[in-house]
């Protein structure tokens, strides 16, 4: 089995960003990148299936990004498991929508050939969810979102899914892309001999010109960071009786916030 | 999901490999996850968590940078680092991995035999085993030759007697790494738990360390054959020499201690408002915030230097006993600043730098006491030793 699992490097969540007014780029020279945490769930996913196959399963990591990624991708993804790793270095793709992420990303996957391509569900700074399910039409291929638990047999797949109030369980056919959400998992730590061997993993490099695709044209451009407003000052409901208290709360948050 | 970055106010991290980088980060993240959740509960009852140890074996945190059966054989940078994040969590954790890896590991590789080293190694280096060392006794602490604990020949092998005390890890240990005086002089003994005669106990009602196994080792008439022997370990610088590996470490470790306590207080001066304004704003404030943070980049860049030292071979004990003595002592004063710095609130276990205070006083005196390392550098750079 060949497993495809598409990872990227984001700010780490506790960066601090400095944006005092509007402007149509971030300063990101003190971001530290780490690796996008849902991708984490697809990465050791993968391992435990390969663990449950034994020998006659391959994990590639692809990503896309510049040499900032390299360390990111051997500490967190070769070590941890996968056995090789490819990234598209291509300045075209500083910046890339999720469209253009998603037509790259299936331009390996076509050339290469995957059973099974896991992803995490979103990233923690686009956060637009839409790689995974984009890369399954580019594919022509099933797809599973925001995925808890993963069963595979026989060329098809059982996952369950996380919707509003409950679990959809899902059926289909691989190749599929599976996209990964908190709960499928827990994460391993790489062991030491791991970090240690990890640089040894092959690695490729390639451009979209090596894939023979033009870079794809982006669909979206962001034009504008805004900081968020200022909170407004909170208000404390002031009443000597409790009950009252409690009365005029819930009417503050039914009649003015509008919260329940 | 922060990724950990120590204190790097000399981005000390630009000379370190990308393996290197992933260790320490990746070992601190071990220590948030494993090992943080609970040491308040374990500082407070006294207890080591021993469940952490096959963990710390899987990860291949013990002995790593050993040569032999079973062990990574990584650099001395790398053991370094993996000091400092794990006193970064408490000293008892390191003091654990200390041990284990420098106190009883690396005499075996050393000095033992190749059956010794296949039988313990690799389970050692898997958490599989617990190891302790024995030198220091109740009336011999800095001056380990006058040692009571003797081995005598008989037959094929030996009777030991005497005991050990202060011993880390000794009632959780399966085997002992044990120092005694014969008629050619100092020889070590490998001396396994359930051995007739052999016995420990705990030491209780510490102030210090509490997070971490410390007693007594009790030979009465204890029969070793000859293979339980360390063949190649000759005399009191054998012993010595073990202490030189694992004082290296604790020159590593007591940074990450440190810089614990440096964070804490910074972030708390920032927050702490008095006089309507945060306390980091005030230059006496500052003054104290800013002499840690000098103090840890310094020793920072001597365990930096030290590592690179080691890796190539030099290793020298009058340069371990400098960093270990400075690095300690460096340590200590920062969590005293730090435990003034918050206040009240520092003299409770809700922050670490009190805990860390508590427990480097023992770390400034096991190994050889600050003063003893004043001797050993002394005697280096005047010729003229001052023990006695
Ligand atoms: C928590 C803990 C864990 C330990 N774990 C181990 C272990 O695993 N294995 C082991 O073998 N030992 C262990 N030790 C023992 C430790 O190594 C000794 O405590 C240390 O060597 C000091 O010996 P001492 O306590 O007998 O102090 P002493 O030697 O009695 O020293 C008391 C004071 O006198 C000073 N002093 C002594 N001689 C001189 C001199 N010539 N000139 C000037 N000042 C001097 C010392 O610096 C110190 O200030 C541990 C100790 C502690 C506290």
């Amino acid at each position: 089995m060949k497993i495809a699992v598409c990872v990227t490097q984001v700010p780490d969540s506790e960066t601090r960003i400095n944006l005092a007014a509007p402007a149509s780029e971030l300063d990101q020279s003190g971001f530290t990148r780490v690796l996008n945490p849902y991708d984490a769930f697809a990465v050791e996913e993968a391992v435990q299936i390969k663990e449950r196959l034994g020998a006659d399963c391959e994990i590639t990591a692809i990503t896309i990004g510049g040499d900032k990624v390299l360390e990111t991708i051997k500490k967190d993804c070769l070590a941890v498991g996968c056995d090789k790793a490819i990234r598209v270095n291509d300045d075209a793709m500083i910046g890339a929508d999720s469209m253009q992420v998603a037509k790259v990303l299936a331009a390996i996957i076509k050339r290469d050939g995957y059973d099974l391509v896991l992803a995490g569900k979103q990233t923690i700074d686009g956060d637009s969810g839409q790689v995974g399910p984009m890369l399954a039409e580019y594919l022509d291929c099933g797809h599973a979102s925001v995925v808890t638990k993963l069963e595979l047999a026989d060329g098809t797949f059982t996952a369950t899914r996380e919707i509003e109030g409950g679990a959809e369980i899902v059926t289909g056919t691989l190749p599929a892309v599976i996209t990964c959400q908190k709960g499928l998992n827990e994460p391993r730590l790489p062991s030491l001999p791991n970090i240690m061997k990890a640089g040894m993993k092959p690695q490729e490099t390639v451009t979209c010109a090596d894939l023979g695709i033009d870079v794809p044209p982006a669909h979206t451009t962001i034009t504008t960071y805004t900081p968020p407003a200022p909170r407004a000052a909170c208000r404390i409901v002031e009443n000597e009786d409790p009950a009252a208290a409690a009365k005029e709360l819930a009417r503050l948050l039914r009649d003015e916030a509008k919260v329940i | 999901m922060a990724d950990p970055q120590s204190v790097d106010f000399y981005r000390f991290s630009r000379n370190l490999s990308d393996e290197e980088r992933s260790v320490r980060d990746t070992v601190r993240r071990f220590v948030e996850q494993s090992f943080m959740l609970d040491i308040r509960r374990h500082f407070a009852d006294g207890t080591f968590p021993v469940e952490i140890i096959p963990e710390l074996g899987a990860m291949g945190l013990l002995g790593p940078s050993i040569h032999g059966p079973g062990c990574a054989g990584l650099s001395a940078t790398i053991y370094g680092l993996i000091c400092q994040e794990l006193e970064w969590g408490d000293s008892g954790l390191r003091s654990f991995a200390s041990v284990q890896g420098s106190l009883v590991m690396w005499p075996i590789a050393t000095y033992g035999s190749d059956e010794q080293k296949n039988t313990w190694l690799p389970e050692l280096a898997a958490g599989r085993k617990i190891g302790c060392f024995g030198l220091t006794e109740a009336d011999h602490g800095s001056d380990p030759g006058g040692m009571e604990t003797r081995a005598v020949r008989d037959g094929d092998g030996w009777v030991l007697n005497g005991s050990k005390l202060w011993i880390t890890n000794a009632n959780m240990s399966d085997v002992a790494v044990v120092w005694a005086r014969c008629d050619e002089g100092v020889v070590g003994f490998l001396v396994e738990r359930g051995v007739d005669g052999f016995s420990t106990n705990t030491i209780h009602g510490k102030y210090s360390l509490r997070a971490s196994d410390t007693g007594e080792l009790v030979f009465d008439e204890v029969r070793l054959p000859e293979s339980s022997r360390l063949p190649d370990a000759r005399g009191l610088k054998a012993p010595l020499a073990c202490l030189n590996q694992a004082r290296y470490g604790i020159a590593w470790g007591v940074v990450g201690a440190a810089i614990d306590c440096y964070e804490t207080a910074l972030r708390y001066a920032q927050e702490r408002k008095q006089f309507d304004k945060p306390i980091a704003g005030f230059q006496l404030v500052q003054q104290k915030l800013v002499t840690m943070l000098t103090e840890i980049v310094k020793a920072q860049g001597l365990c930096q230097q030290l590592g690179r030292l080691k890796d190539d071979g030099i290793n020298e004990v009058p340069m371990v006993s400098l960093a270990k003595r400075n690095n300690v002592a460096m340590a200590l004063d920062c969590a005293r600043t730090a435990r003034d710095i918050l206040g009240a609130a520092g003299i409770t276990d809700e922050f670490s730098p009190g805990r860390h205070m508590a427990n480097l006083e023992s770390v400034k005196t096991y190994e050889g006491t600050h003063d003893i390392h004043t001797l050993i550098v002394g005697a280096e750079i005047t010729g003229l030793p001052a023990y006695r």
